[in-house]
């Protein structure tokens, strides 16, 4: 390099006097001289650089993020929401492991008995909402204190951990509706009662507790399960002429479903406030 | 400094450890680094606690992805690269803040293309760009200088691409008119 910046064309570059050439010339060799820039320290006030650094390094020497953290941020999550979802009880490896054990459970039994589908159709609404309220609220997430303390509405925070939880549960049963036996478009039959039931607990959630409002939700969905597979077998409504007969999984039920996730969304698009501070639904 | 031990490695070193999670790589490279971005953007914004956010911003950026420099160039002029597109994008959330940078310290310096479409070779090249006017000194410092797309350099200087290629036309004009 045969031109250097002087020491003092540097102090009249950080106190902006040099004219627009010479300021532009310094700028340009900067990029490429390690010398130069190292003439420049002192130039900013150390106390500013020390203000900005403390932010760097409270990540820089923060924990390093785990596996699922990692994989959040690899698909575009911006940091704090991942780091909140990797927190997320139900998002835990050992949840899906769980998870995948019981659709294992559930497939091998459609393929061994003749109600065997209807399990697997009972079962795989149902984790969704198990995630739901595994999700959020005291005595479930060992983090919830911060979260209520947090400036992140409690309501975002559900929403985004129901949208993980959601994803992540429909995946693992889609993959394993992949192992049923042959039911046409039944094996689908299982993705609107999800979207349902997984947006009314939602939605009853903003009255009472999630888990309250989940296990609600999920005794009434196997409440009705029964009761319309019963209904049918018995010829009170219509033969029995698949191996499940429950209305709910007729296009008739699945259009209901799809009405209940609608009115649902619109319930907690209304009192999406009723999650901050208090859990139990009352106003603070 | 700050009493700590000068680090002798150079910045691709640096980077190097940055990537096997090395804390200590990472303050040398932000002691060496920062100061000069710290001056180079408040040439180009005038609030500071913006040019300080943006400053965390890239060394953050830094720490998280090391690997993305790809060993192309200078390591200041990747940290460069990062710096300006994080002010551009939050300015871009900010209108308000758009810098109070056409005083009398505006800049430009053509790009080596920029001197062979002028056709420069000799002349007073630094008393004809301290001759242009500051809006077309910044279209040109934007674009050759700090290496933004017309339509970066438009987002940068809150006017349409259009103008920015219209004034960077009319400094190449002046320029060669001046130089010729």
């Amino acid at each position: 390099m045969t031109w250097h910046a002087d020491p003092g064309q540097l102090a009249g570059y950080s106190r902006s006097a040099l004219d627009p050439a010479q300021a532009t010339s310094v700028e340009a060799h900067l990029l490429a001289c390690p010398a130069c820039r190292a003439g420049l320290t002192g130039a900013v006030p150390r106390e500013r650089l020390d203000r900005i650094w403390d932010r760097v390094a409270e990540v820089v020497d923060g924990p390093p993020p785990g596996p699922v953290e990692r994989l959040l941020t690899w698909l575009g999550i911006p940091g704090h929401a991942a780091r909140l979802l990797a927190t997320t009880p139900s998002l835990h490896l050992s949840w899906f492991a769980a998870v995948a054990v019981a659709l294992g459970f559930a497939v091998v039994a459609a393929h061994g008995s003749e109600g065997g589908p209807l399990l697997f159709l009972l079962l795989a609404p149902l984790l969704p909402v198990a995630g739901i309220a595994a999700a959020y609220g005291p005595g479930i997430d060992p983090t919830h204190e911060l979260a209520v303390a947090a400036p992140m509405s409690g309501f975002r925070l559900l929403l985004l951990r129901a949208a993980a939880v959601l994803a992540g549960t429909t995946a693992l049963a889609a993959a394993a509706a992949l192992a049923l036996p042959p039911l046409g478009w039944l094996a689908a039959a299982w993705l609107l009662p999800a979207l349902g039931l997984t947006l009314a607990s939602l939605a009853l959630a903003t009255v009472m507790h999630p888990t309250a409002a989940a296990g609600a939700v999920a005794g009434g969905w196997v409440g009705a399960v029964l009761a319309t597979q019963w209904a049918a077998v018995r010829h009170l409504h219509h033969p029995l002429d698949g191996p499940v007969g429950s209305v709910l999984f007729d296009p008739v039920g699945q259009l209901a479903f799809l009405a209940v996730a609608a009115l649902a969304a619109l319930l907690i698009a209304r009192r999406h406030d009723r999650f901050d501070y208090d859990q139990t639904g009352r106003q603070p | 400094m700050n009493g700590t031990r000068t680090d002798e490695r150079g910045d691709a070193e640096l980077l190097d450890a940055v990537a096997d999670g090395d804390g200590e790589a990472m303050r040398a490279l932000y002691e060496r680094h920062a100061p000069w971005l710290v001056l180079r953007l408040s040439r180009r914004c005038a609030d500071p606690a913006l040019v300080d956010e943006v400053v965390q911003d890239t060394f953050l950026a830094v720490w998280r992805r090391p690997r993305a420099w790809h060993g192309r160039g200078e390591v200041a002029a990747w940290l460069w690269g990062i710096g300006i597109r994080r002010l551009l994008d939050q300015l871009r959330r900010r209108p308000a803040t758009v810098l109070g940078l056409l005083d009398r310290a505006g800049r430009a310096e053509p790009s080596a293309e920029e001197l062979v479409l002028v056709g420069v070779e000799h002349g007073d090249l630094a008393g004809a760009l301290n001759r242009l006017s500051p809006e077309l000194r910044a279209v040109l410092q934007a674009t050759a200088l700090d290496g933004l797309t017309t339509r970066e350099a438009g987002r940068l200087l809150g006017i349409p691409p259009g103008t920015v290629k219209t004034r960077l036309m009319r400094a190449r004009a002046q320029l060669r008119e001046e130089l010729a």
